[in-house]
């Protein structure tokens, strides 16, 4: 049962530990590489449907409210920080697909819409998918279904994380081969743990 | 008779097996705890959870001091200088623009520790607001603690263990890939599991493509 739940589960979960440890060293080293290489040509969209209270919204309600201005507007993808201008009525709306960034500007008097996209690349999308969904912006993140099915996704492989290595230590014990090796590896690892926690901390 | 050639490749492939298999364990026994630390940690960014909450039971202190004005330098060696004085280390973090004027402000933080310094070189003073937070705070620091920032070149690692700690992140997410990479064979050789691993091989990279390049494609 231990193999199999190892097995099995560790290769479910494989496509989704290289993404996470490849973002790692992305983040690490703040590097984006390929990032920003493609900007497509701004394009405009008019007569916008627009609810005639959007300038009282705001958090989740604004999102709610401007979903499906942004779908007809042909733009899908995660929401992000809003910002309205009072002069010119503007909302300036960042939306994210994993890869993709499009900014999308309304002009509310005028019911029209400039819609800008750039590609961000593979790594920017594996930064994007690590940060989701993240401590910040608690009311207003997951707020596109596919972000929302990644969040369960990214608990499934932290939860994973605890499971498959816990599975992977009973099969070493069990297995009773390369017993010095193993504890000389996992007391070291211990070690240099510990080590950095308390030089971090202290 | 087998010929030498055919020993020769079975003694190869014994090796490797051992070989593979060996590293397979003794990465995942040294990367346990990192391993277990990245996952926990990662659960409490993603959730706000009651137990693990941290900023609301922060404890504040503040302190005014005298210093020696550090002699003329570029900022980090300036910063370093008062850091001395106050008998403070961690990773400095700058937060303002710097004016012509004699106020030099900058953060300085370490995991569960976050310390903002505002000093006047003029008047030789420095006021000194230090934030401390309880050990879930901690831990939800260290999990981001690179010392560096996307898109903001001016901050730049600067403390040594801070510098140890992100080369170890890096050792971790490289010994990660390994234990795929050396799963991979582990499981290949184990017959009777070779399509049911397959099946959930198969359909892990779909899920995973799908949010790393698929919705790209698809919207």
């Amino acid at each position: 049962m231990t193999r199999t739940v190892h097995l099995y589960l560790g290769l479910f979960i494989s496509p989704f530990i290289v993404l996470f440890a490849l973002s790692v060293i992305f983040l690490v080293h703040s590097w984006t590489p390929g990032k920003g290489t493609k900007a497509e040509p701004p394009r405009t969209v008019s007569n916008l449907q627009l609810p005639s209270d959007i300038e009282k919204l705001s958090g989740r309600p604004l999102i709610d409210a401007l979903r499906p201005v942004l779908a007809s507007a042909g733009v899908q993808g995660e929401i992000n920080w809003v910002t309205h201008t009072a002069e010119p009525n503007r909302f300036i709306i960042p939306v994210t697909i994993p890869g993709r960034l499009t900014t999308v500007t309304i002009d509310v008097s005028k019911r029209e819409a400039t819609i800008e996209s750039k590609t961000t690349g593979l790594a920017d999308a594996a930064i994007t998918l690590h940060k989701l969904p993240g401590p910040h912006l608690v009311g207003m993140r997951m707020n596109w279904i596919y972000i929302r099915l990644w969040s369960w996704f990214a608990d499934a492989t932290a939860y994973l994380l605890i499971v498959i290595p816990a599975t992977g230590v009973y099969l070493w014990y069990a297995s009773r081969s390369d017993r010095k090796s193993g504890y000389l590896c996992l007391l070291s690892g211990i070690a240099v743990f510990t080590t950095l926690i308390y030089a971090l901390i202290h | 008779m087998p010929s030498s050639t055919d020993s020769i490749s079975t003694a190869a492939n014994r090796s490797f097996r051992l070989w593979n298999r060996r590293t397979h364990i003794w990465i995942g026994l040294f990367t346990l705890v990192f391993v277990w630390f990245c996952g926990w940690t990662g659960l409490l960014l993603n959730h706000q959870w009651q137990f693990a909450e941290f900023w609301d039971t922060r404890k504040q202190s503040s302190l005014e001091r005298e210093i020696v004005a550090p002699p003329s330098a570029n900022d980090l060696l300036q910063a370093r200088d008062i850091l001395r004085q106050l008998a403070l280390t961690g990773e400095i973090e700058w937060t303002a623009t710097r004016g012509d004027g004699g106020q030099f402000d900058f953060r300085v933080s370490r995991p569960g520790q976050i310390i903002e310094i505002k000093a006047d070189l003029n008047r030789n003073h420095v006021s000194v607001q230090r934030i401390d937070v309880n050990t879930w705070g901690v831990m939800r620091i260290l999990h981001t603690f690179t010392g560096v920032r996307m898109d903001d070149p001016r901050n730049q690692r600067d403390w040594f263990v801070t510098t140890l700690w992100a080369y170890t992140m890096d050792a971790v997410a490289v010994g990660l890939i390994l234990l795929v990479l050396t799963g991979i064979p582990l499981w290949w050789d184990r017959v009777p599991s070779r399509r049911l691993g397959g099946v959930f091989l198969a359909t892990g990279a779909l899920s995973c493509g799908l949010f790393w390049f698929g919705l790209r494609w698809i919207y």
